[in-house]
């Protein structure tokens, strides 16, 4: 096991360099740069070359760019993401300030989405081409048909015509006024959650199926015994690898990819940094950014690798 | 009849903005001041540093300008935003010879940091903004050529020396971007004020929350005696116009200092009624067309004139001003400022007839005669939607009716004016947007190429150049409009440099909680709050 660890986490040297230098040529491939973001493509009349050359100088933009990325893996290693280049504030306080908004909502709306999804999947299995199957197919089918900002748009509208309200516009840490934090979140994460269950709903569904024509669960059966045993200690363990490969994909994707929910709602999270650092075309931030991501990824492979091997006693890993 | 309707409901609440705009002035005058409450307003961008000196966006003035003064500013209760008033200059004196200006400090006025302020510290946040050190950045720099030197005699007196006179020389000190900074942290580090604040300003700043909030709270030394009103205020960072929106209605925030669209100013009204009060005016901004003069056939003046006779920019105005934020036929300058061409006249220039039909049919003739018929090109436009979007679906639908064939191309906002630099497009859109209305500011963008590089027509025209020196070295204002009308002329009906799609329109539903603040035809002005003050507390 340790061996197994040890090598994936080797393996995350390569991908992390690989995704590094992929997202620095690509960003530097599109039209534009930071300083024209800043200087020309606003309100004012327009700065003059000198200003621009300087402001590029200034940003380390006049090196060549096999050097502007060595300067960059240079920091990378040593942890340090340098300055946006957009702020001029550091890049770990950039992240920091978004990252626990974005992680509340993306693991507040897996609670809610698993606490919706496994019931309703596992009941639909248990009842398959019943009333009850059918409404909850048609429950998920919404889900997966709505978009979370839409869904999101309806609740603020919803808010705004029959109370005149919506939820706070500044984000309040949890530990220093949990409700105020809850009456602000609750809506993003339901908005996520629900799509995000949908996703999970159909995939526990089919997956019991799967697991409830085995030929152990026949042989239960066969054999008396209590079906909430069956179901909870031989049929939802075996049925919850592709669900919690679902899960945490989902759970990785939500951590910066919230961008038109956090818009909606008015969340100051990573997604809507990750647009506005693109949109700036401020490199370090995007790079940073990208690697974030792709980290969680990574990490959360890993996590889900591992907890196969408790779901289901089969898989060893060498 | 549901056309009607809306015209309809349109007029009443066009009408009723009217009426409640004079309401509000009357209020002002009528209604004695309350002390309290914190001012809560949407700022749809953000600052990229907290130094005006350096910055172009709105994002910087809307949430930092109350911490700071200027040396003059704009008389905050002048609609037209034209008129310069004093700031922290209590009074100047101009030389016969329009070439020194003399301006006495006022005494007593302190930093937030405790220190006063005196003429060193203007000379030195001048000094930054017009002769600006290495490695420091001054967009404004080119806006002060005219000036020799700035000198401080003694500690509250300024002088400025001045190349030739100009008559646009005190508004340009009032530009709400000249904040005055202390001179000695300027001397230790003349990027501190990107990063941190310290004003003379009705303010203290108290937070800044990188992509959530700005927050700051009554300067109780300001020299002000009595202001500012407010106890604070909160500027929230919010990009999406719907959430904006969403924020007036819920009574979460109570002005957005920007402006909202005719539709946004409907749906509030609706459904808050009399909470909410409408301002409006016309805002000095502007979409404009480019043709590329390098490309054929757009270097034949004949085919330019034929594009903008096509346009029927009168009944454009009545379709466009119902669903975007473009409203007023103009010139070069806002209508109802000072250099304004009045309507008569400006009726006179291509493309500004009231005989529609008879201007296509000079366009269908220009374009024959140039061998231009059947004409087809691309129009680059920016991925901005609002007005962008729906001016150039007008636009192409002009020209369309004289028998010439558009295609539009949309380029990503951040790598549009790269397009336009390097030429890469037959016709655009291009864009202008001023703190003040005043003709050396509005009219220098139409120079020559070789002497502005934001010139996106790429042509060189000295007879345009020769009108523009000549009206900002104008000291007679009568002499000046004439420059003004001349230069109006040639770039836009002889030459047809430049085509003028409609001025913007700004449109700012507010809580009618919000007192003593007046709409300018410019969103970076009145934004000092010195003068806000609410009828009752907090809203939330």
């Amino acid at each position: 096991m340790w061996r197994f660890v040890i090598n994936r986490f080797l393996l995350m040297i390569p991908t992390l360099l690989g995704v590094a230098l992929i997202i620095f040529l690509l960003l530097r491939v599109i039209p534009g740069d930071v300083v024209e973001a800043k200087f020309m493509s606003g309100e004012g009349s327009g700065a003059s070359a000198e200003v621009l050359a300087a402001e590029r100088a200034r940003l380390g933009l006049d090196k060549p760019v096999w050097e502007q990325f060595a300067i960059w893996m240079w920091g990378v290693v040593r942890l340090d993401f340098g300055i946006s280049m957009w702020t001029g504030a550091p890049i770990g306080d950039e992240i920091a300030l978004r990252f626990a908004l974005s992680l509340q909502v993306a693991l507040m709306a897996t609670v809610i989405a698993t606490l919706l999804a496994l019931p309703l999947g596992v009941l639909a299995a248990l009842k398959q081409d019943t009333w009850i199957d059918y409404a909850v197919r048609i429950f998920s089918i919404a889900g997966l048909a709505m978009p979370s900002f839409w869904l999101g748009i309806l609740m603020i509208l919803g808010f705004l015509i029959f109370f005149r309200w919506v939820p706070p516009m500044v984000y309040t840490p949890f530990w220093v006024d949990p409700w105020q934090n809850l009456v602000q979140l609750i809506w993003p994460a339901l908005a996520v959650g629900y799509r995000y269950s949908a996703v999970a709903t159909r995939m526990t569904r089919s997956s019991m199926l799967e697991v409830l024509r085995e030929d152990y669960i026949r042989t239960a059966r066969a054999k008396g015994l209590w079906l909430k045993l069956i179901l909870v200690r031989h049929a939802l363990k075996n049925a919850m690898l592709p669900v919690v490969t679902v899960i945490g994909l989902e759970f990785a994707f939500l951590l910066g990819g919230l961008v038109v929910t956090e818009q909606v709602f008015n969340l100051n999270g990573l997604g809507l940094l990750f647009v506005q650092a693109i949109a700036r075309r401020d490199y370090t931030l995007t790079q940073a950014l990208v690697l974030l991501v792709a980290s969680a990824f990574i990490v959360v492979n890993f996590l889900m690798d591992i907890m196969y091997a408790w779901l289901d006693p089969r898989i060893r890993y060498r | 009849m549901v056309t009607r309707r809306r015209t309809w409901l349109a007029g009443i609440l066009s009408a009723a903005a009217c009426v409640l705009i004079v309401a509000t002035g009357n209020a002002l005058a009528q209604e004695k001041p309350r002390y309290g409450g914190e001012l809560v307003f949407p700022v749809p961008s953000e600052p990229p540093s907290y130094d005006a000196h350096r910055e172009q966006t709105f994002g910087v003035i809307h949430p930092v300008a109350p911490h700071y003064n200027g040396l003059l500013r704009f008389d905050p209760t002048d609609p037209t935003g034209t008129k310069p008033a004093p700031d922290l200059a209590e009074s100047w004196t101009v030389s016969s010879d329009g070439l020194v200006y003399t301006f006495k400090l006022r005494q007593g006025v302190k930093f937030h940091d405790g220190n006063e302020m005196t003429s060193k510290d203007v000379k030195a946040s001048y000094d930054k903004i017009i002769f600006p050190p290495e490695g420091v950045v001054s967009d404004r720099k080119g806006q002060y050529g005219v000036v020799k030197a700035v000198e401080a005699p003694d500690p509250y007196t300024v002088v400025f020396r001045l190349k030739w006179p100009t008559v646009s020389f005190l508004g340009s000190l009032a530009s709400p971007w000249n904040w005055i900074y202390r001179a000695d942290i300027l001397a230790k580090d003349p990027h501190w004020y990107e990063t941190h604040i310290n004003g003379t300003g009705p303010f203290l700043f108290v937070e800044h929350v990188k992509g959530s909030h700005w927050v700051g709270k009554r300067n109780p030394d300001y020299w002000d005696k009595g202001k500012p009103y407010l106890d604070g205020y909160r500027a929230l960072f919010i990009k999406s116009s719907a959430a904006q929106v969403a924020a007036v209605r819920g009574e979460r925030a109570h002005i957005q200092f920007r402006g909202f669209t005719p539709a946004d100013r409907d749906t509030l009204k609706a459904a808050l009624g009399d909470k909410i009060t409408v301002a409006e005016a016309p805002w000095d901004c502007l979409l404009m067309v480019v043709p590329n003069q390098q490309k054929k056939p757009f270097g034949d003046k004949r085919v330019r004139r034929a594009l903008t006779l096509a346009l029927d920019r009168y009944a454009g105005s009545k379709a466009l001003s119902r669903i975007a934020i473009v409203k007023e036929v103009a010139g070069v300058q806002v209508p109802g400022t000072p250099y304004a061409t009045p309507p008569d006249e400006l009726a006179k220039l291509a493309g500004y007839g009231k005989d529609i039909n008879a201007a296509r049919d000079e366009a269908r003739k220009l374009l024959k005669e140039a061998g231009a018929e059947g004409l087809s090109f691309t129009f680059t436009n920016r991925g901005v939607p609002m007005p962008y979007e729906p001016v150039a679906v007008w636009l192409i639908d002009q020209w369309r009716q004289i028998g010439v064939t558009v295609k539009q191309e949309v380029v990503e906002a951040a790598a549009y004016y790269t397009t336009l630099k390097k030429g890469e497009f037959d016709v655009a859109m291009d864009f202008q947007c001023g703190y003040t209305v005043e003709p050396d500011l509005d009219l220098y963008k139409f120079t020559s190429r070789s002497k502005n590089p934001s010139n996106y027509g790429f042509y060189e025209d000295p007879v345009l150049d020769d009108l523009y020196e000549k009206q900002s070295r104008a000291t007679d204002v009568e002499a000046r409009k004439k420059f003004v009308r001349a230069f109006e002329k040639r770039l836009l009906d002889e030459e047809a440099h430049y085509l003028m799609t409609l001025q913007w329109h700004r449109i700012i539903p507010h809580s009618s909680k919000v007192k003593g603040w007046q709409i300018t035809p410019s969103h970076y002005l009145n934004n000092m709050l010195d003068t806000v003050w609410l009828t009752d507390g907090p809203t939330h």
